[in-house]
């Protein structure tokens, strides 16, 4: 419908225009010469052509041939044609304008095609672009199905064969439950961090930030780690001296968060040696650290400890576990507004810097 | 010690014939009478039928939303419900305890765990509801008609709102009170965005009351969830 108005207005605008210009060169016909009015008609011709299409400008050109030949070639007023030179100059401004005319059309379809074609590669290559965010995201489902497959194996073949072992002597059973409640625990532990990951990829965990109390939090950590014989590692640092700091945080996940830190701190770290947690306010965020006095982290391997899955190269084969706790921490902490980053210790050892937004202090100074 | 504890009568409601089993085998050294229901109505006919003394509730029940079982349940029996949570559920263990269950544990559990949270509550429900008189627990004493806090010979001194919040906590030693519940129960009026006055004063309180405030043992956060009070020590 609009094109068809805009096409209809491009004829209307042209042939008047010719219809102007023919009026304007008749009215001075005494000074003019023949060729000049076929100039003329050949720049309308062009232009026709360039701004609207190939049959506007054919029929602009059939217009100009007519009227040069009624208007502007002796005799006057008649399409007779008396001098054979005067014939030559009409075919040849016919020929002029209509190949002038073809070739512009052709130029016009090119540039048109190019144009197509740009587009077209455009949304080929978005559709590959796709296509290969989709075939990396599958290779990374197969490398997750492969480690949760090898890892998952492992303590269950070991649960398996001491069932069985109990099944066929049940002498034995007192002597095996102990393992089979620690590798149970153990696959339940990499279930749940499989399950919590996906839930993480896919958006699909609901965040609950309040304001909480920083010792609150981090009470609740040390607390999961009572009862596990590492637990006398864990030393804690806090300013009693200052009003309890805030922040705003999901307790629960950032409960998870702190407990993954500093159970990654006590497997990467010599036994006997202290896991030191502490809390302090650095500018605007709440600053949980978990410092070690591990190997660290080569430089190298410092992004790497975050994917999902990895397992520094310092770390023994089996050091129980999947490898998902310090990228469920990270995104766990990220979800919320907060972050988890790794930093050489001074002196040797790794710091865990987990942060999140401090609360107002205002919040702070009303109650205590 | 066994011999002597009354012959109680346990329910279990839990769809998963599995757990059922497991938590069955757990607890029936201790509780010969246990009673199964595998879902939501069987579990009300059933606590009709058999008055059980405490009642384990699965959360997920296919047939009823667990809300309305333990509302349905308080309607019937005053005896204590141990909720059976998943992780992630927290949001529906707050309902539930504000609904009236008394516990809560969450899957995976240790058996160990959840026979020693029904004994727990079994010992509640067998004394009378009144509140202890004084408490000694890691080392501090608190008198609770004087109002007093002591650790060995020192005197703690408390805000009115903490000696409140203390006061609430242990009134019912063991019990997690939520939020909501203990926020009420000090401020005396609805819960608004008030669950920050109540973390600020138990975190305070804390500072006062334990050995190390950084790793409690008398006042202990239950995530997502509340707060209770230790008193074994």
């Amino acid at each position: 419908m609009k094109q068809k108005t805009v096409r209809f207005v491009e004829w209307a605008l042209w042939l008047s225009v010719v219809v102007v210009a023919t009026v304007v060169m008749r009215s001075s016909r005494g000074q003019i010469e023949q060729a000049h009015a076929a100039f003329v008609y050949i720049l309308i011709v062009l232009g026709a052509t360039a701004g609207g299409e190939r049959w506007l400008g054919i029929v602009v050109a059939l217009l100009g041939f007519l009227s040069i030949n009624y208007f502007f070639q002796p005799p006057f007023d008649t399409l007779t044609v008396s001098a054979p030179l005067d014939l030559l100059a009409l075919v040849a401004f016919l020929a002029t304008a209509l190949v002038a005319n073809h070739l512009l059309t052709r130029a016009r379809i090119e540039a048109d095609r190019a144009k197509r074609h740009a587009e077209e590669i455009e949304h080929l290559s978005a559709e590959i672009r796709h296509a290969e965010a989709l075939r990396e995201a599958n290779r990374m489902k197969d490398i997750l199905l492969a480690s949760v497959s090898h890892d998952l194996r492992t303590p269950l073949t070991t649960i398996r064969a001491l069932a069985q072992d109990i099944q066929t002597d049940g002498s034995s059973a007192r002597m095996h439950a102990g393992v089979i409640v620690e590798q149970a625990d153990r696959l339940g532990k990499m279930v749940a961090d499989v399950l919590d990951l996906s839930r993480l990829r896919a958006g699909a965990f609901t965040m609950n930030p309040e304001v909480n109390t920083a010792e609150d939090l981090l009470g609740a950590a040390v607390r999961q780690f009572s009862g596990v014989p590492d637990a006398n590692r864990i030393e804690t640092v806090i300013d009693y001296t200052k009003p309890a700091l805030l922040g705003t945080f999901d307790f629960v996940q950032s409960l998870r968060v702190l407990t993954n830190l500093i159970e990654n701190a006590l497997r990467h770290s010599p036994r006997g040696t202290a896991v030191t947690v502490s809390v302090a306010e650095t500018g605007s965020n709440l600053s949980f650290q978990v410092a070690d006095k591990g190997p660290g982290v080569s430089l190298s391997e410092q992004q790497q400890i975050f994917e999902p899955f990895y397992r520094p190269s310092s770390a023994a084969a089996d050091a129980g576990a999947a490898g998902l706790g310090l990228s469920i921490a990270k995104r766990l902490a990220e979800s919320q507004g907060g972050s988890v980053a790794y930093a050489d210790r001074p002196g040797g050892g790794s710091v865990f810097t987990f942060e999140v937004p401090a609360a107002a202090q205002e919040l702070v100074e009303t109650l205590t | 010690m066994a011999a002597e504890a009354p012959p109680y009568t346990l329910l279990i409601i839990e769809d998963e014939i599995e757990i059922t089993r497991a938590v069955g085998a757990a607890l029936r050294e201790q509780h010969p009478a246990i009673v199964e229901a595998s879902g939501g109505r069987t579990g009300l006919d059933a606590i009709k039928t058999s008055r059980p003394d405490i009642i384990i509730l699965d959360l997920g029940l296919p047939d009823l939303d667990g809300l309305e079982v333990c509302q349905r349940i308080r309607a019937l029996t005053d005896a204590p419900i141990v909720v059976l949570t998943a992780r992630h559920g927290e949001a529906d263990t707050v309902a539930l305890l504000n609904a009236g269950a008394d516990d809560y544990i969450t899957k995976p559990f240790s058996t160990q765990e959840l026979a020693a949270r029904v004994a727990a509550q079994l010992r509640r429900a067998a004394t009378p509801r009144h509140a202890p008189i004084s408490i000694n627990a890691d080392g501090l004493s608190i008198d609770i008609r004087l109002r007093q806090v002591k650790r060995g010979p020192m005197l703690i001194r408390l805000t009115p709102i903490e000696w409140d919040i203390l006061g609430v906590l242990v009134s019912d030693p063991g019990r997690v009170f939520t939020h909501q519940q203990l926020f009420t129960a000090v401020w005396k009026r609805a819960f608004g965005d008030a669950r920050l006055y109540l973390r600020v004063h138990v975190t305070n309180l804390r500072r006062k009351i334990e050995r190390d405030p950084a790793d409690p043992r008398l006042i202990i956060t239950a995530p997502g969830v509340g707060y209770r009070f230790i008193a074994e020590s």
